[in-house]
């Protein structure tokens, strides 16, 4: 009965994909919903993959995924990918269900799948990757992740023991997970110009996992994300197999020490997030046997998803929209910092708030607290605009990390925000939104560019 | 004037620290003090200890957090029932109760209240709060893993109006011992409650008004009308 299932599953999803192929929604995980809504053991059941790479953690994952796809695109190599669906069970079991041939077989010699860190119990112990890349461990949403040592059990109680982790060495929560796993890790060493301690209000690792005291950092770039020991216990940061030593911005160059001899790659983006996405993508495929002169090669045209983050000139003006994610103070405190350290006078326009609450419920707003508003008061910020049904908490949260109340200026919709921008008094316009709001985001940001180029 | 911020580093799980923040905005005059895990609490040889706060931690910084108190469990008691003000937010409130179990686990807690936690890893309830304590609304947010039942001669904080309190069916959230309110609300309670907050400072002698009042009333009015909106979800 389970084999006859599977494949009414199988065919289903597939009549499925060719329907919604013809109806232009590629995004779609419907595929694969019912494929598990009509077997629910799918997963294991379908073919997999000759090798098969999960990418998972609280941020960077999908940055990290879309390099990988697009780095073995350039090989030639078409993977299987759930880079246009959902990072849950059924999102991979719609890429599974692309690629599988009507009896089930996977046509495709590489997978990379991104994963959602909560759904470890629905993914691992049934995809069981040969490869997994846990980029780091954050707080996220507190009513889905609960907190970072929560899920980092919940992970570790789901990876196989077969897999084979590649993880960030700076971050003590997700680098001493599945300890018995073999492993390779990755690590940004801290030049002497490097500000040492951030000042953040979120540092999940104050204490030592082992025995519970106070740990020393000898550097926190961020959060968490540090070289840390224990003065009582012998616990320390683990070494890194490869480290980026240098990052040249204006070359977009990054050199990678591993093993004694340091090689140079193409540097995506200058951000140091997303010099750790690139890094954790160049350790899995050298600890896959890739030469450096073929992963370099490959990583020329690489470039951040351009709906995560875009940026152009327009007039005397620059505006920027990134990714900021609601809901997620790490991201936005991510945010909020590299806005703080761009030259220049600058207005922000935050778009933050969560879409779902927003229709039917009314949102937890603790996050707000967690996140480092405080970046944003700088002299050179010259406004800060809380768009969405949010804006009275946003505005509050401004004024208690110290801006004045002439610059924080609340708007409840999102089409009166352009307009509240003072394009006088600012050379840089920066457009922070949340996942689910792109859309609106860029009816703003759209709204914004055509102000500069009517000025 | 001193506050005192028990074990921040295990005490501000979602956002909690914005309690502090509020009350240091608030109270520009009071002298914090962070206490960490090994340090003598302050209270225990300052008088000028006013309020003393702790914030929600992981279930693991819940055991650190009462193997350091313990010691300190009569001298908190003495100055707690001498009027010393407090707030312990989310699964903090469990530490002054009497156990807190897992299966077939317990963790005893320093029973300064009759209050027995119950934790389920498996099972997390997320929801918004509508309550009423001294005649003021309260609105807050849950995100839990435990519930605790009231024994008997606790006094319940917020009279529960929509949402759940100390367990589903419980008639209030929260309790106070004397001048110290737990609650499982978690966050930046105080910020959400500027009338709330205009009331514990009024108790502790501080008159005008909080800070941000305006804006905070704000954020507040707007909240209470989501909330007592019935059409709207609240877990």
């Amino acid at each position: 009965m389970s084999g006859f299932s599977f494949y009414i599953a199988l065919w289903s999803a597939k009549a499925a994909q060719v329907a919604l192929r013809l109806l232009r929604r590629n995004g779609s995980y419907a595929p694969g919903k019912i494929a598990l809504t009509i077997c629910p053991e799918f997963l294991t059941r379908i073919g997999r993959p000759g090798t098969l790479i999960g990418v998972t953690g609280t941020n960077g994952k999908t940055t990290v995924s879309n390099m990988l796809c697009d780095i073995f695109e350039n090989w030639g190599i078409s993977p299987v990918s759930n880079r246009l669906g959902s990072n849950v069970d059924a999102g991979s079991a719609t890429a599974l269900v692309a690629a599988a041939t009507l009896g089930g077989k996977c046509r495709k010699e590489i997978g990379v799948l991104e994963m959602d860190e909560r759904s470890a119990a629905r993914l691992f112990p049934v995809l069981k990757p040969d490869w997994l890349i846990v980029t780091n461990l954050f707080r996220d949403s507190m009513r889905r992740n609960a907190h970072p040592e929560y899920i980092a059990s919940l992970m570790e109680k789901h990876i196989d023991p077969s897999t084979r982790l590649i993880l960030n060495a700076d971050d003590p929560i997700s680098s001493s997970l599945s300890p018995l796993n073999a492993r390779t890790l990755f690590s940004i060493d801290s030049p002497p110009s490097e500000q040492t301690v951030r000042d953040n209000r979120v540092q999940d690792v104050q204490i030592c996992p082992v025995c519970g005291e106070p740990v020393t950092y000898d550097f926190r770039r961020y959060h968490h994300i540090g070289r840390a020991h224990c003065t009582v216990c012998q616990w320390r940061s683990p070494e890194p197999d490869y480290q980026l030593i240098s990052a040249d911005a204006d070359r977009g160059t990054m050199t990678i020490m591993e093993s004694d001899v340091w090689h140079e790659y193409p540097m995506p983006s200058g951000e140091v997030y997303n010099q750790y996405n690139a890094l954790a993508a160049v350790t899995l495929l050298r600890s896959m046997g890739y030469s450096w002169v073929k992963i370099s090669g490959a990583m020329e045209d690489l470039k951040v998803v351009q709906s995560r983050y875009q940026s152009e000139e327009i007039g005397r003006w620059r505006l920027t929209a990134s990714m900021a994610k609601g809901l997620n103070a790490v991201a936005c405190s991510r945010n909020f910092e590299t806005v703080a350290d761009t030259p220049g006078k600058k207005a922000v326009v935050l778009l933050l708030d969560d879409v779902f609450d927003e229709r039917d419920s009314s949102e937890n707003i603790a996050w707000l607290y967690d996140a480092d508003f405080e970046f944003l008061n700088d002299p050179d910020i010259v406004q800060v605009i809380a768009v969405g049904v949010r804006c009275l908490d946003t505005r509050l949260r401004l004024l208690l990390a110290g801006l004045e109340r002439e610059r924080v200026i609340p708007v409840p919709k999102a089409s009166d925000a352009a307009a509240q921008v003072d394009l006088s008094a600012c050379e840089h316009v920066f457009v922070l939104f949340e996942v689910y709001r792109h859309g609106q985001a860029m009816e703003v940001k759209n709204a914004i560019a055509e102000r500069m180029r009517n000025e | 004037m001193k506050l005192e911020y028990l074990y921040p580093e295990l005490g501000n799980l979602y956002g909690d620290s914005g309690n502090i923040l509020y009350l240091q905005a608030c109270l520009p005059e009071a002298e914090l003090i962070e206490t960490h895990v090994g340090d003598e609490p302050a209270f225990v040889s300052h008088e000028d200890v006013v309020f003393v706060y702790s914030g929600s931690m992981t279930e693991r910084g819940q055991g650190i957090a009462l193997e350091a108190l313990r010691t300190y469990e009569k001298a908190l008691r003495e100055r707690l029932e001498g009027g010393m003000h407090g707030l312990f937010t989310g699964n903090s409130l469990e530490l002054l109760g009497t156990s807190i179990t897992e299966g077939d686990t317990r963790l005893d807690g320093l029973g300064l209240v009759p209050l027995t936690a119950r934790r389920n890893l498996e099972k997390r309830y997320n929801g918004l709060f509508l309550g009423n304590a001294e005649d003021i609304e309260i609105v807050g947010f849950h995100s839990r893993f435990s519930h605790a039942s009231p024994g008997e001669g606790l006094t319940g904080f917020a009279a529960v109006e929509r949402g759940i309190g100390l367990e589903e069916g419980c008639k209030y959230e929260g309790y106070r011992f004397h001048n110290l309110i737990g609650t499982y609300l978690l966050g930046p309670v105080l910020v959400l409650n500027p009338l709330f907050t205009q009331r514990i400072m009024q108790s502790m002698g501080i008159s005008g008004e909080p800070a941000r009042f305006q804006e905070a009333l704000a954020a507040y009015e707007a909240r209470l009308r989501e909330l007592r909106d019935k059409k709207r979800k609240l877990d």
